[in-house]
């Protein structure tokens, strides 16, 4: 589904990526460890196509990343869940799951959805697949807790009808117990025919994911099973790239 | 069906009197003229180095920087110390009574009501041809208009600082001073800046029905159709205001602070000398006997007879078609020409043209092609407008929070759909509350545009002041300034309910768009 090959990507003092492979096929749960800086965000925006490479190729199902309308076609089947979200606060709950659909919608659907909010019923499907109700749909996105929010995000891609999900540390500001319940509903949505890349800043919460690839300093460490992960490869992977931050 | 309009269709809408302005061009056209404005634009690629040109285009704008800088400085010390006395704050602080404030603010708005040009007239028949007319005719209702802006300010102020002092025995006087003056400084200096460019857009104005400066060089190159000097004027008078909207933007910012404010304050004053000798400031004009209007008719009953209602239709006509385009225009531009970020930089070109260019001079050029009416006179003033408007348009959208964008970019939405998603629901409540302002800007600014024959009230001002109908003078007057009061009243209670909603809901406000007009808008 997704298949990056020797992408760089330059930054100030040292690559922000540097030489990364890897693939990801469809039904894959794969989390992201590193610590701070370490390029999983970059990683997500060269794999959403917000951020071109300057070296290495791109491939979505099997197809390079393209230029022009192809290009704005293969990112229409990626979603992804920031982790500040990025809603639009102006919008009510149905217009921002519609954002979902802003793609695929000819001009005329877009301007209506401003003024009528469109496609109510799909949109409560959405909303009771992220377990919210659909007395939500008409408040303005501004109104809603965190939590409210997340679940709103996550709607959107399902609303998008995005094969592979991005996710861009989406528990960091959660919960305990909320942070669990959004990882199991990622997990869950992230299975077949879905993909699911997550970035994550804590290893206790591997259960559930298929592989785990573990970023320093913008290369790949390791990509493995995150039962056969060990307490040093974890260590090595944060003290070395702090070390490292600290040398820098 | 539930109705829920998002806020970047309020941006949209507008664009709909397009339609109606398009439909009506074909028969607006008179035939003749396209090579003259062919040729107009030619020239701008070749404008005169004659070194007499030059030196006489640089004098031009010196008097109208000099009356820009003096008329300036006048309005922002009225408006200060008006608007300290008709804050009912300070009037309850000083004399236990909040009346005073009240009939004060009354009383600011006869200057207010009145566009500059109508000042510069009427003051032109009492003084007769000074320099001093141009500085008095901008200071009066810029003076009335800073005073109500910052007296709204003073009002939005917390006041709990204040009553602290007081209740520590600080007299009334010191604690006004200490307690609001620090928190009112930013907000001034803001606005200060901004009505400097406003100043110099007067001036400029000003110029072109004879009170001096570059304004009137211009008319009179593009009267006697000598575009090539004409764009020697334009391309100076382009630079001199790039410069200042540039310094003004430093001002505006975070530049401006303490030691460097007082030197920039300091600069200013030393400025004022050379800009009075270059204008020949005698103020003893002012108090030589002034020639005053003949009385007897002036109260003629007969002038009270007009035909009320076409003079009013034509005005509001006028004033919303033009609001509405000059505000919609640089919306529906951007969202056409958004995919090639070059093109923007045109635009901003564009922006600063329209800025420049008088509304009585783009008049002009139209009749060279248009038909007298309605048509040139909207058109003339909306591009003037949307000039203004668009550069606080783009500006805003510049602060606008870009990471929504790129997320809708991320999922493949087109550049166009993700800047009206995103940036336009964010910045359009902001927005619509200044364009509510500026709709009553341009009502105002109806009279500019009196001489293409659009029929309104401004037209018939223009004509009785020109004419001496002295009979009809007074009542068009009256009912011109009501009108514009009307309108400030109806453009206020839109702009406050807007952003008054916004706030309620959370939002975030656009500092530099919400400032300008009205000072920080507060729920009464």
């Amino acid at each position: 589904m997704l298949e990056l090959r020797g992408i760089c990507v330059p930054g100030r003092q040292r690559p922000r990526l540097n030489n990364l492979s890897f693939s990801l096929a469809s039904g894959e749960r794969v989390a992201l460890l590193g610590a701070s800086g370490a390029g999983k965000s970059t990683l997500l925006a060269v794999a959403n196509g917000l951020i071109k490479p300057t070296a290495g190729v791109v491939y979505w199902h099997g197809e390079a990343a393209a230029n022009g309308g192809r290009r704005l076609r293969q990112q229409a089947r990626i979603g992804t869940l920031w982790q500040d979200l990025r809603l639009v606060e102006q919008l009510t709950v149905q217009q921002s799951l519609n954002c979902g659909r802003l793609a695929a919608w000819p001009w005329h659907l877009v301007l209506l959805n401003l003024l009528i909010p469109l496609e109510t019923s799909a949109c409560s499907k959405v909303l009771a697949q992220v377990e919210l109700t659909a007395d939500l749909l008409p408040v303005p996105i501004i109104q809603l807790s965190g939590g409210q929010r997340q679940r709103i995000a996550l709607g959107r891609l399902l609303r998008q009808g995005a094969d592979l999900l991005l996710a861009d540390e989406p528990l960091a500001q959660l919960d305990p117990p909320l942070a669990a319940k959004l990882l199991n509903l990622l997990l869950e949505l992230g299975s077949a025919p879905r993909a699911l890349l997550m970035s994550l800043h804590r290893p206790d919460l591997l259960q559930g994911f298929d592989r785990v690839l573990g970023l320093r300093c913008g290369e790949l460490v390791f990509d493995t099973h995150p039962a056969r992960i060990s307490a040093s490869q974890l260590q090595d992977l944060y003290e070395s790239d702090q070390h490292k931050s600290d040398q820098t | 069906m539930r109705f829920q309009a998002a806020p970047a269709l309020g941006l949209l809408l507008p664009a709909l009197v397009f339609l109606p302005l398009v439909a009506l061009l074909p028969g607006a056209v008179h035939g003749g003229g396209w090579p003259l404005i062919a040729a107009f634009g030619m020239a701008a690629l070749q404008p005169s180095f004659t070194p007499a040109l030059v030196a006489n285009a640089l004098h031009g704008i010196a008097i109208t920087l000099a009356i820009a800088l003096w008329s300036w400085l006048l309005s922002m010390a009225i408006g200060l110390i008006a608007a300290v006395f008709s804050s009912p704050t300070v009037t309850t602080a000083l004399c236990g009574c909040r009346w005073p404030a009240h009939w004060l603010r009354r009383l600011l708005a006869i200057p207010r009501s009145l566009h500059e040009l109508l000042w510069g007239l009427i003051l032109l028949q009492l003084i007769g041809l000074h320099p001093a007319v141009a500085v008095l005719a901008i200071a009066i209702p810029y003076g009335a208009l800073v005073a109500r802006v910052l007296s709204d300010q003073l009002e939005s102020l917390d006041q709990k600082p204040f009553q602290a002092l007081q209740a520590a025995g600080v007299a009334a006087p010191a604690a006004l001073f200490s307690a609001l003056g620090p928190s009112l400084l930013p907000g001034l200096l803001s606005y200060g800046g901004y009505r400097f460019e406003c100043a110099l857009r007067s001036a400029t104005l000003l110029g072109v029905f004879g009170l001096g400066g570059i304004g009137a060089d211009l008319r009179l190159s593009l009267q006697s159709l000598q575009f090539n000097e004409a764009w020697t004027s334009l391309w100076a008078l382009a630079l001199v205001m790039f410069s200042m909207e540039q310094l003004i933007a430093l001002w505006r910012g975070r530049w401006v602070q303490g030691r460097h404010l007082l030197i920039l304050l300091g600069c200013l004053l030393l400025l004022l000398f050379p800009a009075a000798n270059l204008l020949d400031l005698q103020w003893q004009v002012l108090l030589n006997p002034w020639r005053l209007l003949p009385a007897d008719q002036l109260f003629q009953l007969q002038g009270w007879w007009q035909p009320w209602p076409q003079l009013i239709s034509s005005t509001v006509l006028l004033t919303i078609t033009a609001a509405l385009a000059a505000f919609a225009a640089t919306p529906l531009l951007l969202l056409l020409i958004c995919p090639w970020p070059w093109l923007q930089l045109l635009l901003r070109a564009f922006g600063l043209f329209a800025r420049l260019m008088p509304p009585p001079l783009t008049a002009l050029l139209l009749l060279f092609v248009l038909k007298p009416g309605l048509l040139p006179a909207a058109i003339a003033l909306a591009f003037h407008n949307a000039g203004i408007l668009g550069r606080l348009f783009l500006e805003g959208l510049e602060s606008q929070d870009p990471r929504p964008e790129q997320a809708l970019w991320a999922a493949g939405v087109p550049r166009r759909r993700a800047l009206l998603m995103a940036r336009f629901n964010g910045l359009a409540t902001s927005y619509m509350a200044y364009g509510a302002y500026r709709a009553d800007v341009i009502l105002r600014e109806t009279v500019v545009v009196g001489l293409v024959g659009v029929g309104g009230l401004g037209a018939v001002l223009l004509e009785a002041l020109s004419s001496f109908a002295w009979a009809e003078l007074l009542p068009v007057l009256v009912v011109y300034a009501l009108l514009t009061l009307l309108g400030e009243e109806l453009a206020d209670r839109y702009r406050r309910s807007l952003l008054f909603n916004h706030t309620q809901l959370g939002g975030v406000s656009t500092p530099q768009l919400e400032l300008l007009p009205r000072g920080v808008p507060g729920p009464a």
